[in-house]
């Protein structure tokens, strides 16, 4: 019960947000973060209390609700959920945070919306049904491309449209497997079924389970996103106001990731294994691809966007590798890069705000008049390009290790993709902050300290002591 | 001969003729507009109530002319409430207009009577006296607003193109008359046509048989693709859209598609039966049909695309719409039918929600409009709403705009909405039937047809226009109260069901 409470009080909150905005202005914001702050208060101590084992799935809730078809509405979650769940919480808070100022008009509206798309990411990241995951996708989608298209910069109708037409596209495949799936299930047992744990005791025949796994595949790798189906995310990542990016690449690419794991890897292992030479080559272009976009951007928001798909090359091809230090591998990335992305999106917020431009040419020389700035924003571009000591040097050490035992010759391809992030890494940091001082900017005011320390803090941690992550994902079999 | 319980299975009807007489009674008395409307009400709601009981009812056999079953009462609610939406909205629509309108009101029940009798029918004589009273009648309704500079055109093309179709259609069913020798559709199924076929015919004529019939069968199938606006037949669509009163673009939207699929089910599944039974080979037919489909499917969002006009638009997006829905033809056992029928179902009960809910807006968004500015500059054109003119009304009109989104993403097939559970339903037929070409087609059709349902949607929110604009445009947009909770329920009914499909699947049987 106590996801659906999270859930359903993510969305009262935002539509009491939405109301008290017109009675206070100013009152959504608050809302937004104390029921945020609640809700996830809540949500670790009853999975404490609750003292169960969650190294297997453990269903939670699991109710009839679409009885023509056997759907049922089913969560549950193990640790990987536990993991995403908790990063969506707190880059939850960071997206209100940094929100905080730069929404001024339809504030209510924009609350709500943002807790609505928090809502379907929980949703998806706990859904073991597969017509409600389908559903939470999708539901998550909405409130997203509202918040490009309404509270975006200059090209926010495009870029909206095209977020939103790649991933609807792209699920309806997904959802065409699903049927299928389902259809097995009946075809094999008798019954309809979507849920997921039935579908793990299915014998699908390989030739049906290649063409269904494609499908699962194609939806999570627009996500993820991985080289072709990339050419969404820098355009909805540039366009989306601060905490839309934040929230983009903290959370949302991670639902393509969790996917991948958990519906196209645990579900169809054969398949999948046998599709992995595809997927890993997929994975290698995107590190490379991404690595050299990201140095020829002179926007600051698409260079962290294009830096972001190679970030999630890494995760994919850790994921196909099929080896479990790969894995452990994959879950600290993701969890890494949450944190690392978003808070280069928040410092491009940050920039914006003082110098209303995204572009590296407007800026240079922050460094004489922001230091403290500067110094964030040179441990973030060091995150970013896998400095030891933060964890994404532990999560892309741990894959490219993993990975090496498997498939070598891509590792060592992708391991180029390390210096490219050196060189874009450096690029941002040198162009922006050192220079000759263009324009004096003010330096970070308390509360965007909260956000970029937090944030820092976190790296820190994971970076010195992965353990926090890793002891949850140690015992799982490939 | 009529007992008891075959007056009781077509009272709905009677119920609809006995009041065509009553009103023209009353017209006669009286000419108020008020009065008529209040009249047409009544008889619908009576249809409606004594509609209730047939769902429970067996498949009841009236004569050889009518067979009424769950599915029919099922369609004849939803031509009921439709024509129940179009009555209330009517009413405001023609209260701007002068004149008194008794004659609308009379063609609107028999525009309702013809499509009730249409998905009753078991026979083509009932479906031709149907098929007849609604064209017929629609063509008045179509070219009623005498003064609107559209009238006559529109009036025109509906009247010939819809009197060809009907020629068409009457010619299909003269061959397959010729063949069968019977003019009902059960006739078909039943081991006597069988037996007649093979008895009065060596069977080395059996393969020609089927080619009449075929030809046949494809003629009729051209009358009703007209009716349904199918690629190649759907040119007469977005003029005749545009070009009507909104009132009755929404009665071409709903009542008159609902009926005509429903007859073309009606008749086909009766027709596979026929093919089982080794008579016809209908697979050249089903590819026919599946090109159709995917054309429609394409070509339909396509078309869309580039519209600024809203009704022309919808009228695309409804070309696409049935193409999605031609894909339950496509089932090929017998298992599978009653699955197909009650995936038809759910869907034309989205679409046609769908479908009331964009037009009330349009309807409601109008008057409010022409009442708003003066009489003069809005006299012909108020009809005329492009999504231009929707910018920013989710700023002015809450209500108004969370209508047009529901509705919208219900077109869509997006999630919260019933368009999304009846898109699951055509999946699912499509996916257990292995028609994946028909699935591919579907997918690219709503990936195009997301760009235009997103562009009504981001026009709501958009900010410029109230800035740049006259000041009409930037203040609130006050509703009557009636409207209001009219719109306030058609929102509610549209997203309840779309959470909670079971209740109307509780309606059309489950698997």
């Amino acid at each position: 019960m106590m996801l659906t409470i999270v859930m359903l009080g993510l969305i009262a909150a935002g539509g009491l947000g939405w109301y008290f905005e017109s009675v206070k202005a100013q009152s959504a914001r608050w809302i937004a973060l104390f029921s945020i702050l609640g809700l996830a208060t809540f949500f670790i101590v009853s999975v404490i209390s609750s003292g169960a084992d969650y190294s297997e799935l453990n269903v939670l809730v699991r109710v009839p609700w679409i009885s023509a078809f056997n759907i049922e509405y089913a969560l549950a979650i193990d640790y990987l959920s536990i993991i995403l769940l908790s990063l969506t919480f707190f880059l939850a808070l960071i997206c209100v945070l940094v929100s905080w100022e730069e929404i001024q008009t339809n504030a209510g509206f924009y609350y709500f919306n943002l807790l609505a798309a928090i809502a379907g990411i929980i949703g998806v990241f706990c859904a073991v049904d597969l017509f409600l995951f389908f559903f939470f996708w999708e539901v998550m989608l909405l409130p997203m491309t509202a918040i490009i298209a309404i509270w975006g910069h200059e090209n926010r109708h495009f870029a909206a449209i095209k977020f939103f037409i790649f991933t609807q596209v792209s699920s309806l495949l997904m959802l065409v497997s699903i049927i299928a799936m389902a259809y097995i299930h009946y075809d094999q047992t008798g019954l309809i079924s979507f849920f997921y744990q039935d579908w793990l005791l299915l014998d699908i025949p390989l030739e049906k389970a290649r063409y269904i796994m494609l499908g699962f595949f194609i939806a999570f790798a627009v996500k993820l996103p991985s080289v072709p189906v990339h050419s969404w995310l820098p355009d909805a990542h540039t366009q989306a106001p601060t905490a839309g990016s934040v929230l983009l690449a903290g959370v949302l690419l991670k639902t393509g990731a969790y996917g991948l794991i958990r519906f196209v890897i645990f579900l169809f292992p054969q398949a999948s294994q046998e599709f992995a030479p595809i997927a890993m080559v997929l994975a290698v272009v995107s590190i490379l691809y991404g690595a050299k976009m990201a140095f020829a951007q002179e926007d600051f928001k698409r260079l962290v966007a294009y830096s972001s798909i190679s970030h999630m090359g890494f995760v994919m091809l850790a994921l196909f590798a099929f080896n479990t230090l790969a894995y452990q591998g994959a879950v600290i990335t993701l969890v890494a890069h949450g944190l690392s992305s978003a808070a280069l999106f928040a410092l491009a917020g940050m920039i914006y705000n003082r110098i209303h431009s995204r572009n590296l040419k407007d800026m240079g020389g922050f460094w004489h008049s922001a230091p403290r700035m500067g110094g964030f924003a040179l441990a973030f571009a060091g995150a970013a390009f896998g400095l030891p000591g933060l964890a994404n040097f532990v999560g892309e050490f741990l894959s490219l290790v993993g990975a090496y035992q498997v498939a070598p010759v891509f590792v060592i391809l992708a391991a180029f993709g390390l210096i490219g992030s050196a060189v874009y890494g450096m690029m941002l940091f040198q162009t922006s902050f050192q220079g000759p001082p263009t324009t004096v900017v003010k330096d970070l005011s308390g509360r965007e300290l909260l956000i970029v320390g937090s944030l820092f803090m976190l790296l820190l941690v994971f970076g010195l002591y992965p353990n926090a992550v890793l002891q949850y994902v140690q015992g799982v079999q490939l | 001969m009529i007992t008891n319980i075959m007056i009781h299975a077509i009272l709905p009807e009677l119920i609809i003729s006995f009041g065509l007489v009553l009103s023209m009674l009353l017209i006669a008395w009286q000419r108020s507009q008020r009065m008529i409307q209040f009249l047409t009400l009544f008889i619908l709601i009576c249809a409606l109530v004594a509609n209730i009981p047939l769902f429970d009812m067996d498949v009841t056999q009236v004569t050889s002319l009518i067979k009424v079953d769950t599915y029919s009462a099922f369609t004849f609610m939803l031509i009921g409430l439709s024509g129940v939406v179009v009555t209330l909205l009517s009413g405001q629509y023609l209260r701007t207009k002068t004149e008194v309108h008794d004659e609308y009101y009379l063609l609107l029940q028999l525009v309702i009577l013809g499509a009730s009798i249409l998905v009753v029918s078991d026979h083509f004589a009932s479906l031709f006296l149907g098929f007849e009273l609604l064209s017929i009648a629609l063509v008045g309704l179509v070219g009623y607003i005498r003064e609107d500079k559209y009238s006559v055109e529109t009036g025109f093309k509906y009247l010939i193109l819809s009197a060809s179709a009907s020629s068409f259609m009457l010619l299909g069913i003269a061959f397959i008359y010729s063949q069968t020798g019977d003019l009902s559709f059960v006739y078909h199924t039943g081991i006597v046509s069988g037996e007649l076929l093979s008895a009065d015919l060596p069977t080395g004529n059996v393969p020609q048989q089927s080619v009449v019939l075929l030809v046949g069968s494809l003629l009729f199938f051209i009358g009703i693709a007209f009716k349904l606006s199918l690629v190649p037949f759907h040119f007469w669509t977005p003029d005749v859209y545009q070009g009507s009163s909104t009132p009755v673009t929404m009665i071409l939207a709903t009542i008159s598609k609902v009926a005509m699929f429903t007859v073309l089910m009606k008749y086909w599944f009766s027709w596979l039966s026929y093919s089982e039974a080794g008579l016809l080979d209908h697979d050249n037919f089903i590819k026919l049909l599946s090109v159709v489909a995917m054309l429609s499917m394409v070509f339909g969002n396509s078309l869309a695309l580039m519209q600024t006009n809203i009704k022309r638009l919808l009228g695309y997006s409804s070309v696409a719409h049935m193409g999605y829905l031609l894909i339950v033809l496509m089932v090929t056992s017998s298992q599978s039918i009653n699955f197909a029928w009650q995936s038809a179902l759910f869907y034309l009960a989205a679409y046609v929600l769908a479908s009331l809910s964009i037009f009330t807006v349009l309807i409601v968004y109008s008057s409010q409009r022409s009442s708003g500015s003066d009489k003069l500059t809005s006299s012909s054109t108020d009809d005329d709403i492009c999504i231009a003119d929707l910018n920013g009304l989710f700023w002015r009109n809450k209500t108004l705009a969370c209508l047009v989104i529901l509705s919208v993403l219900s077109l869509a097939g997006i999630p919260l909405t019933m368009g999304f559970i009846g898109k699951f339903y055509l999946l699912t037929v499509a996916t257990q039937s292995e028609l994946w070409w028909l699935i591919g087609a579907l997918i690219i059709g709503s990936g195009i047809g997301l760009f235009y349902y997103l562009r009504i949607i981001f026009a709501l929110f958009t900010t410029e226009a109230a800035e740049s604009s006259v000041n009409e445009k930037n203040k609130k947009l006050e509703l009557r109260l009636t409207s209001h909770l009219f719109i306030i329920v058609l929102a509610v009914v549209g997203l309840f069901f779309g959470i909670f499909p079971d209740m109307i699947t509780r309606f059309i049987g489950t698997l």
